[in-house]
């Protein structure tokens, strides 16, 4: 009996892991096929030969290195930037004094559940304001702070025992010093799980993207790439190329933090 | 250097913490605040390193005004119950914490370091982190780091309550040890009598924030100042038997017998006290003035614990073995005049 | 010490320390303040703005105009019914899987790692490059068809069906589902390793069958948790968007027929230069998101005052 459940466990789970595997199984394998055997009916499985000549035509047709670059520059600017503010936030709302301090906390958590969708609007019109409608910069400056983040670094924050403030305080440490010294290296597991929720969501980020962006060579890799698609000439083969590209980095990732990754999520979502 | 406390007070809110504190504490002397848990003790000595401020009267360090002072420039070492260690450092840069905020070169700082972990034990522990270490020499390391920028005034916040009784009883003399080595004034934190009377050099008994006693160890223990006093020192506790003093004798409540001691002389007549002996100070002798019922008898090796009864009233007394007690028999006992007082019942002030 | 007293004791501060914890705050808020707080202010004097114009900033009065234009468009009635309908479908059957493959890889498994990795692999990838690859499996020839032809089915047009928008419709829950799962799986997931254990061993020893366990034990004692799911996947499909966009070639469907309310907004903002009706649509799918949250936080109340007494 329990053998029996032991192997519809393992049956089920691979079954079901095959099929969450699919479209990428897809995605990779057709990313070498030729325009034929993408085409084909009934489906080629394997590609005749695993050349790259997909991925350089897709480069060639759109500034997919561009993209790449600009979608690298976009998440080491904003992930540091908000990461930086997030935790000068959270040690203040965790450590600090000053009047008015749960009240306020507790109206910064209240306005996490407002939608992005819903800021759109307004945000769209300062971008433009602000003169840096269709830049980089427009991708960047709305994603330089973060509620969500500094929530969950002042969770950790407050975990600390007072007592080791105290300590550095009498030991003559400013509260500055004793931020940098202590409180943010003993925070580094909490910190490596913002740091790739907040890349991951800016890697992958789409709508925006789609409302400030209207120049070619400024487009991150997720809009890029959904431009590529619909212009004319590009085949399925292509796009899976492409597709791999934008996917691949984040796959890579998620191996090597998965634990941090899933943790995050387990703490407060990602997406939603 | 030498502390003086002159008339502190802390209110949180309506809560008075601390009442009206006056008390100096000499050069190099090691000073126990005792008290129960709330008595005030942790905020006197958070108002010493400077963490919370008082509400009123004035701090001196010697004769420098330190009320104000924030606690970064007070100069003083602070050993936490927790040990507050930081876990991301090792041994050696957890000791040199302080120094590296005073900027002295690295390689100063490191000899002081292990010329302190020297003095404290742990010199052979300086790459480990905290997490490695036991809760003893975790505490030694907390004192270590506490030492290290030569404090002018050492404070520590009940150190050897989060460590099993064994340690607790080796750290305790170790503090003593250090102490003594260092000379460094010092304030220790405490609710647990034993251990104040076995290290400090004086100790504050406190209750609800105000001052019960100021006094030499065996003072406090010897003569109590009043009734809360007594019974905080001591173990087993001491003895209370309540009664009323009349023609001169004591009368146990429900007893027939009376008591008749040199020391209710004087005392006035009619007023409901208590009889209080420390267990230690009784004696059998066959004309003494207390007769006793025994109740219980427990072996303890060299002596006996006996249970009696006087009256309404059980309570404890050591006897010599030899003496070979018989439960529910009466016994006659002497007591010594050293551990024998009488409190008022209501109001605890002593009366003899 | 009294908890918080240091926050009234101000007596030892310097004027630094007194403005220091504003100097933390204040690149945090200034980013908070333009990109989050005046949005939110502005997204509701908009909504009661008419005839707003972005290119000279102005609008003829206040009133409730916008409403009564949103709530009178077929279009948005239109939209809430797809977005409804993609919400009743996604949320209760992704809810079904995840307690499965949960409560499946909460046991000591061999390659657990490797199950996990898999299963949580779609939370990581862009929606909208993935969204690529499924489009390209529901193509008409596509591999999807193909397999199903194994069953003995047609080819089956998912993605460009005239009819009704049901095949439409299909392949966007399916697709919106596999996307789900994993964040989906992660919450059941770790609320299961919250159950503590001690319960199912002493039903176990009760002679209770897995199954028993399962809905007796394990469902009851999940049910806060399975609640938070049902609230956060219903916020989060309503705001249904990004999957959509890829699968039809940017378009909601493949003849407008799967408009969902983000789209609404999305489309009165871009292409009819409606601001106002995109502030109102925008505050009717906030008042959707704050009656859950409330809900959720409501109901979070309750099963932790239970718990306490």
């Amino acid at each position: 009996m329990k053998k029996v459940s032991r192997v519809f466990t393992y049956l089920f789970l691979t079954v079901a892991g095959l099929i969450m595997f699919f479209p990428f199984f897809w995605m990779f394998l057709s990313a070498f096929k030729t325009s034929a055997e993408v085409t084909a009916s009934p489906p080629v499985w394997v590609p005749s030969s695993f050349s790259l000549i997909n991925f350089q035509l897709a480069f060639e047709k759109a500034p997919f290195l561009r993209y790449f670059f600009n979608s690298i520059l976009v998440m080491v600017l904003s992930v540091g930037v908000t990461t930086l503010t997030s935790i000068l936030a959270a040690f203040a709302f965790s450590r600090l004094r000053f009047p008015g301090r749960k009240t306020l906390f507790t109206l910064l958590l209240s306005m996490m559940m407002i939608p992005f969708e819903m800021l759109i609007i307004t945000n769209y019109r300062t971008v433009i304001d602000l003169g840096i409608y269709d830049t980089v910069w427009a991708l960047v400056l709305p994603f330089t702070s973060s509620i969500f983040y500094t929530y969950i670094l002042k969770n950790f924050f407050d975990t600390v025992p007072e007592s080791l403030y105290w300590s550095a305080r009498i030991d003559g440490s400013s509260n500055w010093h004793y931020l940098w010294k202590v409180m943010v290296p003993m925070a580094r597991s909490s910190l490596t799980t913002v740091i790739l929720l907040n890349a991951l969501a800016s890697w992958n980020s789409f709508m925006w993207p789609m409302y400030v962006i209207i120049t070619d060579s400024n487009r991150t890799l997720p809009w890029g790439l959904q431009v590529f698609t619909t212009e004319a000439g590009s085949n399925p083969e292509q796009q899976m190329a492409a597709s791999t590209v934008v996917v691949l980095p984040m796959i890579i990732l998620f191996l090597f933090a998965r634990k941090y990754i899933v943790g995050g999520v387990a703490r407060g979502g990602l997406k939603g | 250097m030498h502390v003086t406390l002159d008339h502190i007070t802390k209110k949180f809110d309506d809560f008075t913490a601390v009442q009206d504190f006056s008390a100096r504490l000499e050069d190099g002397e090691l000073i126990c605040l005792l008290g129960p848990s709330g008595c005030g003790k942790s905020t006197l000595l958070n108002m010493l390193s400077g963490i919370i401020p008082p509400s009123g009267g004035h701090i001196y360090f010697d004769e420098d005004d330190v009320t104000m002072m924030p606690p970064e420039k007070r100069g003083v070492g602070l050993v936490f119950q927790n040990y507050a260690l930081y876990p991301h450092l090792t041994v050696l840069d957890n000791i040199c914490f302080p120094l590296e905020t005073q900027h002295v070169p690295k390689k100063e700082r490191v000899e002081q370091a292990q010329e302190i972990a020297k003095l404290v034990h742990v010199d052979t522990l300086l790459k480990r982190r905290p997490g490695e270490l036991s809760g003893g020499q975790q505490q030694r390391v907390a004192i270590a780091r506490a030492l290290i920028k030569n404090p002018r005034l050492l404070l520590l916040d009940e150190p050897l309550s989060n460590l099993d009784a064994r340690l607790r009883l080796e750290m305790r003399e170790e503090i003593r040890r250090i102490q003594q080595r260092t000379k460094v004034t010092s304030v220790f934190v405490t609710h647990d009598q034993e251990e104040a009377l076995a290290i400090s050099d004086r100790i504050i008994l406190m209750k609800s924030g105000v001052v019960q006693q100021n006094d030499l160890p065996q003072r406090l223990y010897d003569s109590p100042a009043n009734q809360f006093v007594a019974n905080f020192l001591g173990n087993p506790p001491i003895n209370n038997i309540p009664g009323v003093i009349r023609n001169g004798g004591f009368h146990a409540q429900g007893a027939d017998s009376e008591i008749r001691l040199p020391l209710f002389e004087g005392l006035p007549e009619g007023r409901p006290v208590h009889l209080s002996i420390r267990a230690e100070a009784f004696s059998v002798e066959k004309d003494g003035p207390i007769e006793a019922q025994v109740e219980r008898v427990y072996t303890m090796g060299k002596e006996e614990m006996a249970c009696l009864r006087i009256g309404a009233t059980e309570f404890r007394a050591y006897i010599d073995s030899e003496v070979g007690l018989t439960p529910g028999r009466n016994v006659q006992l002497n007591v010594r005049k050293r551990g024998v007082f009488v409190f008022d019942l209501e109001s605890g002030e002593k009366l003899a | 010490m009294k908890k918080d007293s240091a926050e009234k004791d101000l007596l030892y501060r310097s004027k630094f320390e007194i403005i220091e914890p504003y100097l933390y705050l204040l690149p945090f808020f200034l980013g908070v303040a333009v990109f989050t707080l005046y949005p939110v202010i502005n997204v509701v004097l908009m909504s009661f703005q008419e005839d707003y114009s972005m290119l000279t900033r102005s609008f003829s009065g206040w009133g409730i105009g916008n409403y009564v234009k949103t709530l009178n468009d077929p279009n948005f009635w239109q939209a809430i019914r797809n977005t409804l309908h993609y919400v009743l479908l996604v949320v209760p059957i992704s809810l079904v899987l995840s307690l499965i493959i949960a409560n499946l890889l909460n046991q000591k498994l061999k390659g657990s790692a490797v199950y996990q990795s898999i299963f949580f692999l779609p939370m990581v990838t862009s929606v909208t490059a993935v969204g690529l690859a499924w489009k390209f499996m529901f193509n008409n020839r596509g591999v999807i068809n193909y397999l199903l032809g194994f069953l003995g089915m047609k080819a089956i047009p998912w993605l460009r069906s005239a009819q009704g928008g049901a095949y439409n419709m299909t392949a966007l829950v399916v697709f919106g589902i596999w996307n789900i799962l994993p964040f989906t799986i992660i919450l059941l997931l770790s609320g299961l390793q919250n159950i503590d254990p001690q319960y199912r061993i002493a039903a176990k020893v009760d002679a209770a069958t897995n199954l028993r366990i399962f809905f007796r034990i394990t469902v009851p004692l999940l049910a806060p948790t399975i609640f938070l799911v049902c609230i956060v996947n219903t916020i989060s499909c309503f705001k249904v968007f990004s999957e959509l966009y890829p699968l039809f070639g940017g378009n909601p469907g493949s003849m407008g027929n799967l408009y969902t309310v983000v789209y609404y907004i999305r489309t009165s903002m871009m292409q009819y230069q409606d601001y106002g009706v995109a502030s109102a649509a925008a505050l009717i799918l906030f008042l959707f998101i704050f009656v859950f949250t409330m809900a959720q936080t409501g109901i979070r109340k309750i099963t932790e005052r239970r718990k306490v007494s």
